[in-house]
């Protein structure tokens, strides 16, 4: 092996990793803010405000929390099985982002290729499956090991709860991956700039049986049985503190992004334009520059609403204002725009945009639905999401076939 | 909003009750508050930065008042706060005034871990036209010791300095 394949295929990938599992945590240090942020507003409170300005040195106060706090074992807890279990479920979920694509084209630094994903494997979606569900044993050697029945409780919900939902959200991404003919993640978004279409159009079913899934996966809200605070305490993670319950924070919150990063890629068309194949919005690629201004505008609209009191109207106006504006510079090819196309960066301008959708959508859930009891949880999942996803299978199948024979 | 009102709902018919739960809509109804619910004004009040308006009858910690013009101590010590008081926290201790007309106070002391805010005090006073001992508008009565609940009759008189709140 020559130099340069040397450090195209093994130094880059290793500084990707250490790249990725550095980013993630402070993503979701700010992710965490966000989340209380959100909730605090749909709340009608304030949230955060005290720790800098509007809360924003918060997560770095909760880290120094978690960091300094004494680590405290159970007398009676089985210490390795204690100590293995957030590092069993931390693991998996970081893993995870080894086949998320951000963008589509590899790009040149000091000469060498750096691909925008650190492997692309080519079952990346059934390696996908299989290392979220790994995940599990975390939990359950955490919730037993613990030797307390609040955890046992929410260790053993957890793990029913993952066992059932793994199945509709295996069978969800069957149908996507029928239509893309591979289980490649980059592939996939291949398949679907071929197509002209995000498969959110020809998968819809598949895409809620498949979120619905994964949030339930994710253990969040409504389906947050294994740490349900009114009856479990907080269900499996009951006895951890310090860095051993920041770990296993981590795990959930890098599995909501492994998550949202799948749909985006599955259904949204990853790191793609909206409407890929119609020429005449090819000014979309350059989206972070004209959705910099409807950004901003809602965003001083929205301060100018909370500032008045004004409720909706400041914020559709600085909406309004500010898309018309970036409408105009993209459409007038202002700054020669159309000539200034840079794919790496309109990949991961969108890939990040709809990764950050759902993950707001994650926290709306949150803010907005009460939790299931554990009888209709089984009775969601076998009950409705297992034949509607087998459902979708079929159906996409014939549909497939019908086409393809004359 | 309005769709998923029980007496909508009461009239609707089989298939359009199916529609409704097929599609989910109470589910996205509930979406749809919470989402407008993000962008209405705060009704949260940043407690030591920001307070709150008082009543003009708001019942904060009783106190002694001078007389607003003559600057006099209002109070006769005619003992019917202490008296009419439930919790039995005001003690007062008065003694015969030199030139043998009336009484005037020696002591005068409210005991505020056993106050309730009630008020009672405040309907016998004799004094006219302000009574001499009245319910303040103070409430930041927080304190390291028991000692320091039990208010003398010069913070009665002057009232308890307000803490500063600093960022």
């Amino acid at each position: 092996m020559d130099q340069k394949a040397l450090i195209e295929q093994v130094v880059i990938p290793i500084a990707q990793v250490v790249v990725a599992v550095a980013v993630v945590p402070l993503v979701i240090l700010y992710l965490q803010l966000v989340e209380r942020k959100i909730l605090g507003f749909m709340q009608v409170r304030l949230a955060p405000r005290r720790v800098g300005w509007h809360g924003l040195l918060q997560p770095v106060a909760d880290a120094v929390k978690l960091l300094t706090k004494e680590d405290t074992i159970p007398a009676k807890a089985d210490r390795f099985l204690f100590t293995l279990a957030p590092i069993v479920t931390v693991a998996p979920a970081l893993a995870a982002l080894a086949v998320i694509p951000i963008a589509g084209t590899p790009f040149h630094l000091f000469g060498y290729e750096v691909r925008p994903w650190i492997t692309d494997l080519n079952i990346g979606i059934v390696y996908l499956l299989a290392v979220s569900s790994l995940g599990i044993y975390g939990i359950i050697l955490g919730g037993w090991s613990s030797n307390s029945k609040y955890s046992m409780l929410g260790a053993l919900r957890s793990s029913a709860q993952m066992i059932s939902y793994e199945v509709p959200l295996g069978f969800a991404l069957i149908g996507v991956m029928m239509l893309a003919g591979s289980a490649s993640t980059v592939r996939i978004v291949e398949a679907q700039q071929a197509s002209g279409w995000w498969y959110i159009l020809p998968q819809i079913v598949g895409f809620f049986c498949y979120f619905i899934s994964a949030v339930a996966e994710t253990n969040r809200v409504p389906f947050d049985l294994p740490e349900a605070e009114s009856e479990l305490v907080a269900g499996f993670h009951t006895e951890y503190s310090g860095m051993k319950f920041a770990l296993f924070f981590l795990a959930e919150y890098t599995n909501m992004i492994v998550v949202s990063s799948i749909v985006t890629i599955a259904f949204f068309g990853g790191w793609l334009r909206p409407f890929p194949n119609v020429e005449g919005l090819a000014w979309l690629e350059n989206g972070w520059v004209p959705l910099a201004p409807l950004v901003l505008g809602g965003f001083a609209g929205w301060l100018a609403g909370r500032r008045l009191g004004g409720g909706l109207n400041p914020l559709i106006v600085g909406l309004l204002l500010g898309g018309l504006l970036g409408f105009g510079i993209a459409a007038a090819d202002v700054f020669g725009l159309a000539s200034m196309r840079v794919p790496l960066l309109s990949g991961a301008f969108w890939f990040t945009l709809k990764v950050s959708f759902f993950l707001f959508v994650y926290i709306w859930f949150r803010g907005t639905y009460p939790r299931y009891r554990y009888d209709q949880l089984m009775q969601l999942g076998w009950k409705w999401l297992i034949p509607l996803s087998v459902g979708n299978v079929i159906v996409t199948g014939l549909v497939m076939l019908l086409r393809e024979t004359p | 909003v309005t769709v998923v009102r029980s007496a909508a709902r009461r009239g609707a018919s089989p298939i359009v009750e199916a529609l409704r739960s097929i599609l989910l809509l109470e589910l996205w109804v509930g979406l749809w508050v919470t989402l407008k619910n993000q962008f209405r004004p705060h009704i949260t009040v940043e407690y030591p930065k920001e307070t709150v308006e008082l009543s003009p009858r708001f019942r904060g910690v009783p106190r002694l008042r001078f007389h607003p013009e003559t600057g006099e101590e209002l109070c006769i010590a005619c003992h019917l706060c202490e008296t009419v008081c439930p919790d039995d926290c005001i003690h007062i201790v008065s003694e015969k005034k030199p030139d043998g007309k009336g009484k005037r106070l020696v002591s005068f002391e409210i005991n505020y871990e056993r106050c309730c805010f009630c008020g009672l005090c405040v309907d016998p006073c004799p004094t006219k036209p302000l009574t001499a001992i009245y319910m303040s508008h103070d409430y930041e009565m927080a304190d390291y010791k028991r000692e320091g609940f039990v208010a003398p009759l010069r913070t009665l008189l002057d009232g308890i300095e307000p803490k500063e709140y600093k960022e």
